[in-house]
């Protein structure tokens, strides 16, 4: 709309009769309001239309009907976390699964436990074998993401904690001939020593340094148990500790028995991450992660022990792992210090997610499946997880499982940048922000004040302001008034105060907070001696807000 | 070191000589704070248009140091139940049922409608409503919480039958939700389609475990704090409606029944607040009816408001009189307060011959301004009257607007006044921390107005200096102060004595005197009130209106708790929040609230003037009318030059505005009334007020509408009584204008001269039908 053309006219004060000193003063006629409505009938921007099609079965709520909970024993959680809501659009009742993870985890540890079942024949020995591996490796990095992720420490020593476990659980069974069920218990102590062990440089080291001198660790007993003839430097590994594979059974039999084990060690692996993350450890650490310990530690939480608690618990984790894994294959190959392996290792990790139980499975899954499954692909295979690694840390903020999370995101900005884009500022809500505010009137609301804007931004000019200068109280020009009408309609947020202590103080803008019983701020440290000049200035902010929106 | 800062209150508003009030403060960064007895004179400090603050210190054993400390307050409305034989400490299976109106279900914080509930160490059971607003019943074994939820939120303002039943042997518990919604008695209507019911049941992984010392509580939960001990936390926000408990498991049939109007049985049952027992014609107490086997002694906190329209009302009835049984609903809020409740700082004697006044203990701490200054204002009465005239201090409207935050909450109020607000630092203090309650121009925080006001609580703004903030300045108690300097400075001897006293006495409090005068806002006033001024018109008694907006609003203070206002807003009149329909009526009295103009009582009959309008920013002078020539009145005016009166002033230059009142016959004004003088050319922003508007029209303001105007009136009454009638809220703060010698002090002069001296009134000779020549 075009700035109308403003008459100047003296105003003729109604009160002069009455002895008025402010009459015939320079003004501007007000003009007709019903211009701003008549030039204003449609959307700048191009409308659409907006709403989400029901695309999916919704469970309604009970009514009258008694809802019986039942919960995982022995605990208060229900079943599913389920919450009651009413359809914003229909009133309908609703009920609305907010957490639907154990249906998921549900299905996939079903699908896993019947996936002898669905192997294919051709492949049926290859994919066991990979399975047991994979119910390890998935364990190990459970493990493992917890220290990374739920305990911000970043050790690449994991699989040296695995190994040490392992090849002295071995050497103790085959030296003492201890039964294989000690074993996982006994490499359950070792892992909470060498935890306890390279906690302590946690305390003072982090980051890319510690990760080095995990590293080292790790190649520090590769080179130890590859050159040591105790453990078998000649052979390639220690074999020969006792194993709870019954001998008797046939091979397949003791494949099955293996990848069902293997199962069972990733569920206990899940259990302990469930009971250390979701519990009070992991909710301490979650107020304390990377480059913001500080501001924990201000609020009182001990972030170090928390940290170093949970390293030590997964260390001996780990070292049962290390046993178990003795038990399971009869002893283990230096391989498990190598490099690669921790490469492996890190790229099961990262590809999920670090930090959730759930990406350090899908990791694995598809690490160890183009690893161990794949095999006929060839050294093809370490490139695929090299690319599939890179274009995770490319494009992915945290893993697979933080697609949702970033996509959700990404799809705010671009909300943000196109509104930005289609809205005027302070202008009314276009159809899509409209599906977002509960209260219509605010619609409306919003539409007259663009309308009332636009026209009293018409109307300022320096007579106006002149006239409220000279007399900021009492009888003002018709123009004036409706300014000031305006202003002081405004609602309370933002809304602009004088501050002044008292009768012979000076005055101070503030501003209220709109919000019950947060104090106003200040806006300017500016002072004005009288009253008529804090009036003025509050005036004088208010159309510059004007003219600006 | 703290921020130091000192707030207190008195147990008293006015005390005669010999007589010993008690102080309560609360002090942060300090043990001490320097005391001193204080005559209060003037109360604004405008130095350049008036005399600017005077108080007079007086000598008094009590001056000096006094230890302060730290005070801890309890805010909110709850029930507390006297149960010192544990009746209601059911260690087995229970159930639980209440009707319920929740106000702000989604408030993000738990809230207790009833149960025995230590929050700190998760002890005992009760039903509420969990942070995000769904009902559940939760038990605690000392360590751990468990729980069952709802499936359906609960909505705001809607009636729900809620209940839960637990059963100790199996571990079940079960919740009922049923809306019990009619026509009338929720915000929504039968015809939007809310499935509102829920039944959840869920086996409880333990039992509760009761200690002996948590109290049962209706609408809050015991809590404690390091500091502060025990207190009350969780409190509930809308109506509760005949709670019970019974120590059987009740069935869903059995629910039903009492949904529908049924009372519960009587096997079993442990407790039954019967809500809405125990009214009578002259109102409710705040004992609230516990009417099962025990009969325990249950009593409203900080005033849950009582008689609110109860789950069955329907909207026939408009008062608890008529259908006590659809008024049980008891109205809680968290933040409502009267009575502080603090550890007593000290008691003083007011010494035998100290002049009658308003005085008030002056206390300072640290830098001694600002909120390290407190002044807590009392009225000191003589023993026996002994003046011809008396001040009449406005108790009940200082009560009204005591802690008003108009200026940070109400949009309106820059609009009402035509100007943005001025606020001090003490205002932001009490804002921020709104322990000290608010006034009954707020709204709690569940949009509810607020309906009771208490001056056991420090009032900031019943302080001298204090100026309000929406107008910037002074306003009631301050205000008030300029007429009190007006009467010092002419040496008038003067008895003081407030409303309070003359709701409490009657006509007898006023008889003794020749002339009493009011403050510049009395717009609260008891029926009691209004009678003895009636009475003592009538038992020719003179009487000076000094004010604008006066004898508005009907109220009453709270037979059980002196310090305590109530008053309801409704159907008309300028006011700043609407009472609910069917909530119209005064729980202390039983009578009808809002404007005394509805209830046949307009200002006029007494005063002649009654509200007209009000626009805040701009006084203009009054100007004598023809009559003020006659002989009758002309001594009124004698002496002053000129037509206009009241052309200075400390409230915008003038006599004549802020809130001013009209002559009006058809309202009551005695048709003898002569009109001394009016106001004129008040600006728009003087709008017309809403009781005068049937149909709205364009220019109801002040350069077009010829009614809005402050008419200054006289009349006679029997005896040789009088009333004269400033019809202005400035009129007060006219007079310290120019050393107390502008036009409206003298006129003052003559009218309170004449008014003092026993027998015939001047003047009143001429009284024979005129024969004129000109």
């Amino acid at each position: 709309m075009s700035k109308p053309i403003l008459t100047q006219i003296n105003w003729h004060n109604p009160l002069s009769p009455w002895g008025a000193k402010t009459t015939d003063i320079p003004t501007v006629a007000a003009t007709d309001c019903s211009d701003v409505w008549d030039a204003n009938t449609e959307y700048k921007a191009k409308t659409y239309k907006v709403g989400r099609l029901k695309h999916y079965v919704i469970w309604p709520n009970h009514g009258q009907r008694m809802w019986t909970r039942l919960r995982w024993w022995p605990t208060r959680r229900n079943l599913l976390h389920v919450k009651g809501l009413y359809n914003r659009k229909t009133l309908v009742a609703e009920k609305k699964i907010l957490d639907r993870r154990p249906i998921y985890w549900a299905i996939c540890l079903l699908l896993i436990a019947m996936g002898p079942m669905l192997f294919p024949a051709s492949m049926y020995n290859t994919m066991l074998s990979a399975g047991t591996i994979f119910g390890i490796f998935a364990a190990i990095n459970v493990c493992w993401t917890l220290i990374l992720g739920a305990a911000s420490i970043f050790s690449l020593a994991s699989y040296a904690v695995v190994g040490v476990t392992a090849f002295v659980t071995t050497y103790a069974s085959i030296q003492m001939g201890l039964p294989w069920f000690t074993l996982p218990i006994l490499g359950g102590f070792l892992g909470l020593a060498m935890g306890g062990l390279i906690a302590i440089p946690a305390l003072r080291l982090d980051g890319f340094y510690y990760a080095l001198l995990t590293l080292g660790l790790n190649e520090l007993c590769r080179v130890f148990f590859t050159t040591s003839k105790q453990f078998g430097s000649a052979s390639g590994g220690l074999y020969g500790a006792d194993s709870f594979l019954p001998a008797s059974w046939s091979p397949e039999a003791q494949s099955l028995l293996s990848y069902y084990s293997a199962l069972a060690l990733l569920i206990a692996a899940l259990f302990l991450f469930r009971f250390i993350n979701g519990k009070r450890l992991g909710r301490i650490l979650r107020m304390a992660p990377e480059k913001r310990e500080a501001f924990a530690a201000a609020c009182g939480v001990d972030y170090r022990k928390a940290r170093v608690t949970i390293f030590i618990i997964t260390s001996a984790a780990l070292g049962f792992i290390g046993g178990f894994y003795a038990t399971l294959y009869g002893g283990t190959a230096f391989s498990i210090f190598s490099f690669d392996t921790v490469l492996l290792g890190l790229a099961m990790v990262t590809i999920g997610g670090i930090g959730k139980a759930e990406g350090a499975i899908l990791g694995t899954l598809v690490v160890t499946f183009l690893d161990k499954v794949l095999i006929s692909w060839g050294p093809m295979r370490m490139f695929l997880i090299g690319i599939i690694m890179l274009g995770v840390v490319l494009f992915l903020n945290t893993g697979y499982f933080g697609i949702k999370k970033q996509f959700n995101a990404w799809r705010d900005k671009k909300r943000g940048e196109w509104r930005s884009m289609r809205t005027e500022k302070g202008g009314e809500a276009l159809p899509e922000e409209a599906t977002e505010e509960d209260d219509k009137d605010v619609l409306y609301f919003l539409r007259f004040d663009k309308m009332q804007r636009d026209y009293l931004k018409g109307l300022i000019c320096p007579e106006i302001i002149e006239e409220h200068r000279r007399q900021p109280l009492g009888q003002h020009s018709a123009a004036l008034e409706r300014l000031l009408m305006y202003f002081r309609r405004a609602p309370m947020d933002d809304k602009y105060a004088l501050h002044r202590n008292s009768a012979t103080g000076k005055f101070k803008i503030i501003a209220f907070s709109g919000e019950r019983g947060v104090s106003p701020r200040v806006v300017e440290d500016r002072e004005y001696d009288s009253i008529g000049d804090g009036y003025h200035a509050i005036f004088m902010r208010r159309v510059h807000d004007l003219l600006e929106s | 070191m703290a921020e130091q800062k000192i707030f207190g209150y008195a147990d008293q508003f006015t005390v005669k000589e010999g007589e010993r009030i008690r102080f309560y403060v609360n002090c942060d960064g300090s043990d001490t704070a320097e005391a001193q007895l204080v005559r209060l004179i003037h109360g604004d400090d405008n130095r350049e248009d008036g005399p600017g603050y005077i108080e007079e210190e007086i000598a008094h054993p009590a001056n000096g140091t006094w230890a302060v400390k730290k005070q801890f307050t309890q805010l909110g409305n709850f029930l507390e139940v006297a149960d010192p034989d544990n009746r209601l400490k059911l260690d087995g299976s229970l159930s639980m049922m209440a009707f319920i109106w929740p106000s702000m279900p989604q408030k993000g914080a738990r809230q207790t409608i009833m149960g025995r509930w230590d929050t700190r160490t998760n002890e005992g059971f009760a039903l509420g409503i969990n942070p995000e607003g769904y009902l559940q019943f939760w038990v605690g074994d000392g360590r751990e919480v468990d729980y069952v939820t709802s499936e359906m939120p609960l909505l705001k303002h809607v009636w729900y039958a809620v209940g839960v039943s637990y059963d100790a042997a199996s571990g079940t518990a079960t919740l009922y939700q049923e809306a019990v919604l009619n026509r009338y008695n929720s915000l929504i209507g039968p015809a939007v389609p809310y499935d509102y019911a829920s039944h959840v049941r869920t086996t409880l992984r333990f039992a509760q475990h009761n200690r002996a010392d948590i109290p049962f509580l209706i609408a809050g939960a015991r809590d404690n704090h390091v500091l502060r001990g025990d207190f009350v936390a969780d409190l509930y926000a809308g109506k509760i409606d005949r709670p019970f408990l019974t120590e059987t498991v009740m069935t869903r049939a059995q629910m039903d029944e009492v949904r529908k109007g049924g009372v519960p049985g009587r096997q079993g049952l442990v407790a039954y607040w019967d809500t809405a027992a125990g009214y009578s014609e002259a109102g409710i107490s705040h004992d609230v009816a516990e009417t099962g086997p025990w009969k325990l002694h249950t009593r409203g906190v900080n005033h849950p408001i009582r008689g609110m329209t109860g789950w069955n009302w329907n909207g026939k009835n408009d008062c608890f009189r008529l259908a006590p049984e659809e008024f049980g609903g008891i109205e809680f809020h968290p933040d409502a307060i009267t009575d502080c409740a603090w550890e007593e700082t000290r008691a003083i004697e007011i010494p035998q011959g100290l002049k009658s006044g308003a005085y008030a203990i002056r206390l300072r701490v640290g830098p001694g301004s600002g909120i390290a200054e407190e002044y807590i204002v009392f009225i000191v009465r003589p023993a026996q009257p002994k003046a011809k005239l008396a001040f009449l201090v406005p108790l009940a409207s200082y009560l009204a607007y005591g802690n008003e935050t108009l200026s940070f909450d109400a949009q309106i109020v820059q609009p009402m006044t035509g100007q943005p607000p001025i606020i001090s630092d003490v205002e932001i203090e009490t804002y921020e921390h709104r322990e000290y309650g608010l006034s009954t121009y707020n709204h709690f925080e569940d949009g509810a107005g607020v309906c009771f006001s208490s001056f056991k609580r420090p009032l900031i703004n019943m302080r001298p200096k204090f100026r309000n903030s929406w107008m910037g300045v002074p306003w009631q108690f301050p205000a008030d102060l300029s007429i009190v300097a007006w009467i010092e400075h002419f040496g008038y001897e003067c008895d003081f004595i407030s409303d309070l006293d003359v709701h409490r006495e009657g006509v007898e409090a006023l008889k003794p005197y020749n002339c009493v005068m009011t403050g510049t806002h009395p717009e609260y006033v008891s029926e009691k009130m209004l009678d003895a001024q009636e009475d003592f018109v009538a038992q020719g008694g003179r009487l000076i209106y000094m004010g604008g907006n006066g004898y508005y609003w009907c109220v009453n203070f709270d037979p059980e708790e002196n310090a305590v206002m109530e008053v309801r807003k409704l159907d008309s009149g300028m006011r700043a929040w609407a009472a609910k329909p069917g909530e119209h009526y005064l729980q202390t009295t039983g009578e009808k609230s809002g404007l005394w103009r509805n209830r046949g009582r307009a200002p006029q009959k007494l005063l002649g003037v009654g509200m007209i309008s009000e626009g805040f920013e701009t006084c203009e002078p009054f100007r004598r009318m023809p009559d003020s020539w006659h002989r009758t009145v002309s001594w009124i005016t004698e002496g002053i030059d000129g037509e206009l009166i009241g052309n200075e002033g400390l409230a915008y230059g003038g006599a004549a505005g802020v809130e001013i009142d009209r002559y009006d016959l058809s309202l009551g004004t005695p048709p003898h009334t002569k009109i001394i003088a009016s106001s004129g050319g008040h600006t728009d922003n003087y709008v017309l007020s809403t009781e005068e508007i049937l149909y709205a029209y364009a220019g109801m303001v002040g350069t077009l509408d010829y009614r809005i105007r402050a008419d200054m009136i006289y009349y006679t009454s029997w005896n040789h009584g009088a009333v004269f009638s400033s019809g202005s809220i400035a009129f007060g703060q006219a007079l310290p204008a120019k050393g107390f010698d502008g036009t409206a002090s003298k006129l003052l002069r003559n009218v309170v001269d004449a008014f003092v001296k026993d027998g015939p009134l001047p003047g009143q000779q001429w009284t024979l039908e005129e024969k004129q020549w000109r």
